[in-house]
Protein backbone atom coordinates (compact mmCIF):
# COMPACT_ATOMS: atom_id res chain seq x y z
CA UNK A 1 0.00 0.00 0.00
CA UNK A 2 1.45 3.15 -1.34
CA UNK A 3 1.06 6.52 -0.17
CA UNK A 4 0.32 7.46 -4.19
CA UNK A 5 -1.93 4.29 -4.43
CA UNK A 6 -3.64 5.73 -1.69
CA UNK A 7 -4.09 9.00 -3.28
CA UNK A 8 -5.64 7.58 -6.35
CA UNK A 9 -7.70 5.35 -4.78
CA UNK A 10 -9.32 8.72 -2.69
CA UNK A 11 -9.23 10.67 -5.85
CA UNK A 12 -11.58 7.84 -7.20
CA UNK A 13 -13.91 7.88 -4.35
CA UNK A 14 -14.91 11.11 -4.77
CA UNK A 15 -15.59 10.85 -8.46
CA UNK A 16 -18.48 7.61 -7.20
CA UNK A 17 -21.64 8.91 -7.57
CA UNK A 18 -23.26 10.27 -4.38
CA UNK A 19 -26.81 11.22 -5.38
CA UNK A 20 -28.49 8.27 -7.53
CA UNK A 21 -32.29 8.28 -8.53
CA UNK A 22 -33.91 4.94 -7.12
CA UNK A 23 -35.29 2.65 -10.08
CA UNK A 24 -39.25 3.36 -8.61
CA UNK A 25 -40.96 6.34 -7.37
CA UNK A 26 -41.00 5.83 -3.06
CA UNK A 27 -42.87 8.30 -2.17
CA UNK A 28 -46.78 7.11 -2.36
CA UNK A 29 -45.10 4.29 0.55
CA UNK A 30 -43.87 7.06 2.41
CA UNK A 31 -46.83 9.44 2.56
CA UNK A 32 -48.81 5.97 2.88
CA UNK A 33 -46.90 5.89 6.61
CA UNK A 34 -47.10 9.23 6.99
CA UNK A 35 -50.36 10.02 6.79
CA UNK A 36 -51.25 8.31 10.21
CA UNK A 37 -51.39 11.38 12.85
CA UNK A 38 -47.54 11.59 14.09
CA UNK A 39 -46.83 10.03 17.41
CA UNK A 40 -46.17 11.69 20.75
CA UNK A 41 -42.66 12.49 21.59
CA UNK A 42 -43.56 11.12 24.66
CA UNK A 43 -44.49 7.73 23.71
CA UNK A 44 -40.76 5.95 23.93
CA UNK A 45 -39.84 7.94 26.79
CA UNK A 46 -43.23 6.58 28.60
CA UNK A 47 -42.48 3.07 26.90
CA UNK A 48 -38.94 3.38 28.40
CA UNK A 49 -39.95 4.10 32.18
CA UNK A 50 -42.38 1.35 32.29
CA UNK A 51 -39.91 -0.92 30.96
CA UNK A 52 -37.49 0.22 34.04
CA UNK A 53 -40.32 -0.10 36.43
CA UNK A 54 -40.81 -3.64 35.22
CA UNK A 55 -36.92 -4.35 35.15
CA UNK A 56 -36.79 -3.14 38.25
CA UNK A 57 -39.78 -5.32 39.79
CA UNK A 58 -37.73 -8.32 38.25
CA UNK A 59 -34.74 -7.28 39.19
CA UNK A 60 -35.79 -6.61 42.80
CA UNK A 61 -37.12 -10.21 42.62
CA UNK A 62 -33.82 -11.98 41.46
CA UNK A 63 -32.04 -10.02 44.39
CA UNK A 64 -34.53 -11.11 46.87
CA UNK A 65 -33.50 -14.50 45.90
CA UNK A 66 -29.56 -14.16 45.95
CA UNK A 67 -29.31 -12.34 49.46
CA UNK A 68 -31.72 -14.99 50.54
CA UNK A 69 -29.91 -17.81 49.48
CA UNK A 70 -26.59 -16.22 50.70
CA UNK A 71 -27.84 -15.95 54.05
CA UNK A 72 -28.85 -19.80 53.75
CA UNK A 73 -31.96 -21.00 55.80
CA UNK A 74 -32.92 -17.82 57.50
CA UNK A 75 -36.74 -16.86 57.56
CA UNK A 76 -36.98 -13.23 56.61
CA UNK A 77 -39.64 -11.36 57.52
CA UNK A 78 -41.72 -9.84 54.94
CA UNK A 79 -41.56 -6.08 55.57
CA UNK A 80 -44.73 -4.17 56.05
CA UNK A 81 -44.81 -0.78 55.11
CA UNK A 82 -47.21 1.69 54.80
CA UNK A 83 -47.16 3.69 51.98
CA UNK A 84 -48.32 7.33 52.44
CA UNK A 85 -50.49 9.18 49.57
CA UNK A 86 -47.86 10.32 47.24
CA UNK A 87 -47.67 14.27 46.43
CA UNK A 88 -46.94 15.21 43.11
CA UNK A 89 -45.86 18.72 43.53
CA UNK A 90 -42.66 20.14 41.98
CA UNK A 91 -40.35 18.18 42.87
CA UNK A 92 -42.57 14.81 42.99
CA UNK A 93 -41.64 13.84 46.38
CA UNK A 94 -43.59 11.51 48.71
CA UNK A 95 -45.34 12.18 52.20
CA UNK A 96 -42.71 12.66 55.04
CA UNK A 97 -43.63 9.47 56.82
CA UNK A 98 -42.01 7.90 53.28
CA UNK A 99 -39.33 9.84 53.38
CA UNK A 100 -38.47 9.64 56.85
CA UNK A 101 -38.59 5.17 56.64
CA UNK A 102 -36.34 5.99 53.57
CA UNK A 103 -33.98 8.00 55.22
CA UNK A 104 -33.35 5.65 58.24
CA UNK A 105 -33.12 2.57 55.89
CA UNK A 106 -30.37 4.52 53.46
CA UNK A 107 -28.24 5.44 56.33
CA UNK A 108 -28.12 1.83 57.79
CA UNK A 109 -27.78 0.08 54.10
CA UNK A 110 -23.58 0.78 53.88
CA UNK A 111 -22.93 -1.07 57.26
CA UNK A 112 -25.96 -4.16 56.69
CA UNK A 113 -23.90 -4.51 53.13
CA UNK A 114 -20.98 -5.14 54.83
CA UNK A 115 -22.47 -8.36 56.56
CA UNK A 116 -23.46 -9.60 52.76
CA UNK A 117 -21.29 -11.69 50.32
CA UNK A 118 -19.21 -9.23 47.47
CA UNK A 119 -21.96 -10.33 44.62
CA UNK A 120 -25.36 -9.77 46.79
CA UNK A 121 -23.40 -6.72 47.64
CA UNK A 122 -22.79 -5.66 43.75
CA UNK A 123 -26.16 -7.34 42.81
CA UNK A 124 -28.21 -5.22 45.56
CA UNK A 125 -26.00 -1.84 44.47
CA UNK A 126 -27.25 -2.24 40.45
CA UNK A 127 -30.44 -2.94 41.48
CA UNK A 128 -30.60 0.56 43.41
CA UNK A 129 -28.94 1.93 40.45
CA UNK A 130 -31.62 0.53 38.24
CA UNK A 131 -34.26 1.90 40.69
CA UNK A 132 -33.03 5.27 40.75
CA UNK A 133 -32.90 5.70 37.24
CA UNK A 134 -36.06 4.96 36.80
CA UNK A 135 -37.12 7.28 39.12
CA UNK A 136 -35.08 10.20 37.19
CA UNK A 137 -36.30 8.95 34.45
CA UNK A 138 -39.82 9.10 35.10
CA UNK A 139 -39.74 12.49 36.86
CA UNK A 140 -38.02 13.86 33.64
CA UNK A 141 -41.55 12.71 31.69
CA UNK A 142 -43.51 14.05 34.92
CA UNK A 143 -42.70 17.57 34.35
CA UNK A 144 -43.66 17.51 30.87
CA UNK A 145 -46.97 15.37 31.68
CA UNK A 146 -47.35 16.26 35.37
CA UNK A 147 -51.36 15.37 35.64
CA UNK A 148 -50.57 12.07 34.12
CA UNK A 149 -52.03 9.23 36.54
CA UNK A 150 -50.07 5.79 34.74
CA UNK A 151 -46.43 8.24 35.63
CA UNK A 152 -47.38 8.61 39.18
CA UNK A 153 -48.81 5.23 39.89
CA UNK A 154 -45.40 4.11 37.90
CA UNK A 155 -43.37 6.74 40.09
CA UNK A 156 -45.06 5.45 43.38
CA UNK A 157 -43.80 2.05 42.30
CA UNK A 158 -40.45 2.57 41.42
CA UNK A 159 -40.44 4.24 45.24
CA UNK A 160 -42.40 1.48 46.69
CA UNK A 161 -39.66 -1.03 44.96
CA UNK A 162 -36.35 1.13 46.51
CA UNK A 163 -38.28 0.69 49.94
CA UNK A 164 -38.74 -2.61 49.68
CA UNK A 165 -35.40 -3.19 48.78
CA UNK A 166 -34.11 -1.94 51.23
CA UNK A 167 -35.93 -2.84 54.08
CA UNK A 168 -35.49 -6.23 52.68
CA UNK A 169 -31.57 -6.04 53.07
CA UNK A 170 -32.39 -4.80 56.58
CA UNK A 171 -34.33 -7.62 57.66
CA UNK A 172 -31.84 -10.47 56.14
CA UNK A 173 -28.83 -8.64 57.25
CA UNK A 174 -30.06 -8.42 60.86
CA UNK A 175 -31.18 -12.27 60.69
CA UNK A 176 -27.65 -13.41 59.57
CA UNK A 177 -26.17 -11.07 62.45
CA UNK A 178 -28.74 -13.32 64.50
CA UNK A 179 -27.63 -16.73 63.49
CA UNK A 180 -24.34 -15.44 63.00
CA UNK A 181 -24.43 -14.82 67.11
CA UNK A 182 -25.86 -18.67 67.54
CA UNK B 1 -15.97 38.52 -28.20
CA UNK B 2 -13.63 37.23 -25.47
CA UNK B 3 -15.01 39.90 -23.18
CA UNK B 4 -18.52 38.83 -24.20
CA UNK B 5 -17.92 35.42 -22.97
CA UNK B 6 -16.85 36.89 -20.21
CA UNK B 7 -19.94 38.83 -18.85
CA UNK B 8 -21.90 35.42 -20.62
CA UNK B 9 -19.72 33.20 -18.26
CA UNK B 10 -20.62 35.49 -15.50
CA UNK B 11 -24.34 35.99 -16.08
CA UNK B 12 -24.35 31.55 -15.86
CA UNK B 13 -22.61 31.88 -12.53
CA UNK B 14 -25.32 34.13 -11.46
CA UNK B 15 -28.14 32.61 -12.70
CA UNK B 16 -26.59 29.45 -10.42
CA UNK B 17 -25.88 31.47 -7.29
CA UNK B 18 -29.66 32.84 -7.41
CA UNK B 19 -30.78 28.86 -8.70
CA UNK B 20 -28.92 27.59 -5.22
CA UNK B 21 -30.35 30.67 -3.28
CA UNK B 22 -33.79 30.09 -4.54
CA UNK B 23 -33.59 26.63 -3.47
CA UNK B 24 -32.42 27.34 -0.33
CA UNK B 25 -35.08 29.33 0.37
CA UNK B 26 -37.92 26.87 -0.77
CA UNK B 27 -35.89 24.33 1.38
CA UNK B 28 -36.58 26.28 4.45
CA UNK B 29 -40.37 27.31 3.62
CA UNK B 30 -40.52 23.62 3.10
CA UNK B 31 -39.22 22.77 6.22
CA UNK B 32 -41.02 25.16 8.37
CA UNK B 33 -44.31 24.03 6.39
CA UNK B 34 -43.24 20.03 6.99
CA UNK B 35 -42.63 21.36 10.81
CA UNK B 36 -46.51 22.01 10.94
CA UNK B 37 -47.34 19.04 9.84
CA UNK B 38 -47.75 19.78 5.79
CA UNK B 39 -47.41 16.74 4.04
CA UNK B 40 -47.29 18.55 0.30
CA UNK B 41 -44.48 20.64 1.32
CA UNK B 42 -42.43 17.13 3.44
CA UNK B 43 -42.94 15.59 -0.50
CA UNK B 44 -41.38 18.62 -1.78
CA UNK B 45 -38.05 17.91 0.62
CA UNK B 46 -38.25 14.80 -0.52
CA UNK B 47 -38.29 15.66 -4.09
CA UNK B 48 -35.48 17.32 -3.33
CA UNK B 49 -33.60 14.87 -1.29
CA UNK B 50 -34.42 11.66 -2.51
CA UNK B 51 -31.21 11.19 -4.63
CA UNK B 52 -28.82 11.89 -1.85
CA UNK B 53 -30.26 9.72 0.79
CA UNK B 54 -30.83 6.98 -1.84
CA UNK B 55 -27.42 7.09 -2.81
CA UNK B 56 -25.82 6.90 0.43
CA UNK B 57 -28.61 3.87 1.70
CA UNK B 58 -27.30 2.08 -2.08
CA UNK B 59 -23.45 2.83 -1.45
CA UNK B 60 -23.88 1.30 2.70
CA UNK B 61 -26.11 -1.46 1.99
CA UNK B 62 -24.93 -2.40 -1.65
CA UNK B 63 -28.14 -3.81 -2.56
CA UNK B 64 -31.35 -2.21 -3.83
CA UNK B 65 -34.04 -3.56 -2.66
CA UNK B 66 -32.69 -2.98 1.11
CA UNK B 67 -32.08 0.97 -0.28
CA UNK B 68 -35.11 1.28 -1.42
CA UNK B 69 -36.61 0.27 2.35
CA UNK B 70 -34.18 1.77 4.23
CA UNK B 71 -34.78 5.48 2.18
CA UNK B 72 -37.94 4.77 3.01
CA UNK B 73 -37.51 4.14 6.77
CA UNK B 74 -35.32 6.92 6.67
CA UNK B 75 -38.26 9.95 5.44
CA UNK B 76 -40.82 8.43 7.81
CA UNK B 77 -38.18 8.97 10.63
CA UNK B 78 -37.42 12.39 9.29
CA UNK B 79 -40.95 12.99 9.31
CA UNK B 80 -41.93 11.90 12.24
CA UNK B 81 -38.84 13.74 14.27
CA UNK B 82 -39.39 17.07 12.08
CA UNK B 83 -40.10 19.21 14.76
CA UNK B 84 -36.67 18.19 16.41
CA UNK B 85 -34.67 19.52 13.53
CA UNK B 86 -33.74 23.11 14.77
CA UNK B 87 -31.18 24.10 11.49
CA UNK B 88 -28.44 23.39 13.45
CA UNK B 89 -26.79 21.79 10.60
CA UNK B 90 -27.73 21.62 6.88
CA UNK B 91 -31.27 19.66 6.36
CA UNK B 92 -29.37 17.20 4.07
CA UNK B 93 -26.26 16.64 6.72
CA UNK B 94 -29.39 16.28 8.90
CA UNK B 95 -31.44 13.63 6.87
CA UNK B 96 -28.01 11.62 6.17
CA UNK B 97 -27.93 11.16 9.95
CA UNK B 98 -31.35 9.57 9.88
CA UNK B 99 -30.23 7.48 6.95
CA UNK B 100 -27.25 6.06 8.21
CA UNK B 101 -29.17 5.27 11.46
CA UNK B 102 -32.00 3.30 9.63
CA UNK B 103 -29.05 1.56 7.44
CA UNK B 104 -27.74 0.09 10.63
CA UNK B 105 -30.81 -0.13 12.50
CA UNK B 106 -32.05 -2.28 9.79
CA UNK B 107 -28.23 -4.20 9.57
CA UNK B 108 -28.77 -5.27 13.95
CA UNK B 109 -32.73 -5.95 13.06
CA UNK B 110 -32.42 -8.40 10.59
CA UNK B 111 -28.99 -9.91 11.36
CA UNK B 112 -29.05 -10.07 7.53
CA UNK B 113 -25.28 -8.56 6.51
CA UNK B 114 -24.23 -12.43 5.14
CA UNK B 115 -27.23 -12.20 3.16
CA UNK B 116 -26.10 -8.89 1.91
CA UNK B 117 -22.94 -10.01 1.10
CA UNK B 118 -24.29 -12.87 -1.37
CA UNK B 119 -26.76 -10.49 -3.02
CA UNK B 120 -23.96 -8.83 -3.71
CA UNK B 121 -23.02 -10.97 -6.45
CA UNK B 122 -26.50 -10.41 -8.03
CA UNK B 123 -26.88 -7.15 -7.63
CA UNK B 124 -26.32 -6.05 -11.49
CA UNK B 125 -29.33 -3.66 -11.16
CA UNK B 126 -27.60 -1.63 -8.27
CA UNK B 127 -24.78 -1.52 -10.11
CA UNK B 128 -25.95 0.05 -13.18
CA UNK B 129 -28.64 1.95 -11.19
CA UNK B 130 -25.16 4.26 -10.27
CA UNK B 131 -23.95 5.03 -12.90
CA UNK B 132 -20.45 4.26 -12.05
CA UNK B 133 -17.97 3.04 -15.18
CA UNK B 134 -15.02 2.06 -15.76
CA UNK B 135 -12.26 1.64 -12.84
CA UNK B 136 -15.00 3.68 -10.97
CA UNK B 137 -17.28 0.65 -11.16
CA UNK B 138 -14.51 -1.53 -10.35
CA UNK B 139 -13.83 0.31 -7.20
CA UNK B 140 -17.39 0.37 -6.58
CA UNK B 141 -17.84 -3.48 -6.56
CA UNK B 142 -13.99 -3.32 -4.42
CA UNK B 143 -16.08 -1.40 -1.88
CA UNK B 144 -19.25 -3.44 -2.05
CA UNK B 145 -16.94 -6.97 -0.71
CA UNK B 146 -15.28 -4.68 2.26
CA UNK B 147 -16.62 -6.02 5.55
CA UNK B 148 -19.41 -4.04 7.00
CA UNK B 149 -17.75 -1.43 9.27
CA UNK B 150 -15.07 -0.50 7.19
CA UNK B 151 -17.18 -0.20 4.01
CA UNK B 152 -19.60 2.40 6.54
CA UNK B 153 -16.39 4.31 7.23
CA UNK B 154 -14.67 4.11 3.90
CA UNK B 155 -18.29 5.22 2.10
CA UNK B 156 -19.15 8.39 5.01
CA UNK B 157 -15.13 9.64 5.13
CA UNK B 158 -13.66 8.61 1.40
CA UNK B 159 -16.58 9.11 -0.13
CA UNK B 160 -18.89 11.88 1.18
CA UNK B 161 -16.31 13.44 3.18
CA UNK B 162 -17.44 13.24 6.27
CA UNK B 163 -14.60 14.07 8.55
CA UNK B 164 -13.98 11.21 11.33
CA UNK B 165 -15.40 12.68 13.73
CA UNK B 166 -18.70 13.43 12.29
CA UNK B 167 -18.50 9.69 10.48
CA UNK B 168 -17.72 8.13 13.88
CA UNK B 169 -20.86 10.13 15.64
CA UNK B 170 -23.13 8.79 12.77
CA UNK B 171 -21.87 5.18 12.95
CA UNK B 172 -21.74 5.40 17.03
CA UNK B 173 -17.95 4.49 17.10
CA UNK B 174 -15.24 6.35 18.40
CA UNK B 175 -13.00 8.32 15.89
CA UNK B 176 -9.57 6.51 16.25
CA UNK B 177 -12.21 3.74 15.36
CA UNK B 178 -12.80 5.22 12.00
CA UNK B 179 -9.52 5.88 11.50
CA UNK B 180 -8.50 2.13 11.86
CA UNK B 181 -11.73 1.16 9.73
CA UNK B 182 -10.02 3.70 6.61
CA UNK B 183 -6.83 2.41 7.01
CA UNK B 184 -8.04 -1.70 6.69
CA UNK B 185 -10.24 -0.53 3.53
CA UNK B 186 -7.88 1.07 2.31
CA UNK B 187 -5.54 -1.90 2.74
CA UNK B 188 -8.47 -4.36 1.74
CA UNK B 189 -9.05 -2.37 -1.52
CA UNK B 190 -5.50 -1.85 -2.56
CA UNK B 191 -5.18 -5.89 -2.48
CA UNK B 192 -8.08 -6.24 -4.78
CA UNK B 193 -7.42 -3.45 -7.07
CA UNK B 194 -3.94 -3.61 -7.52
CA UNK B 195 -4.25 -6.88 -9.19
CA UNK B 196 -6.84 -5.70 -11.50
CA UNK B 197 -4.42 -2.85 -12.68
CA UNK B 198 -6.34 -0.01 -11.30
CA UNK B 199 -4.74 3.53 -12.25
CA UNK B 200 -7.49 5.69 -10.77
Amino acid sequence: MTKEFDDKLDRAARQLATEIAPERDLWPDIATAIAEPRRSRWTPMFAQAAALVLLVGASSAITYVTVKNDSAPVVSIEPELVFEQTSFGANYNLGPGFQDARNSLRADLDAELTRLSPEARTNIQENLDLIHTAIADINVVLEKEPENVLLQQMLLRAYREELTLLSRVGGLTRNVAMRNDI
Amino acid sequence: MEALLTVASSDYSQVMVNADTDIAADERAWILKAQRSDARAFEALYRLHVDKIYGLCLRMTGNVSEAEDCTQEAFIQAWNKMEKFRGDSAFATWLHRIAVNAVLGRIRKSKREHDRIQAVSDVQTARVATGDTGELRDLAEAVDRLPERARHVFILNAVYGYSHEEAARMLGIAAGTSKAQLHRARRLLTQQLEDQGFTG
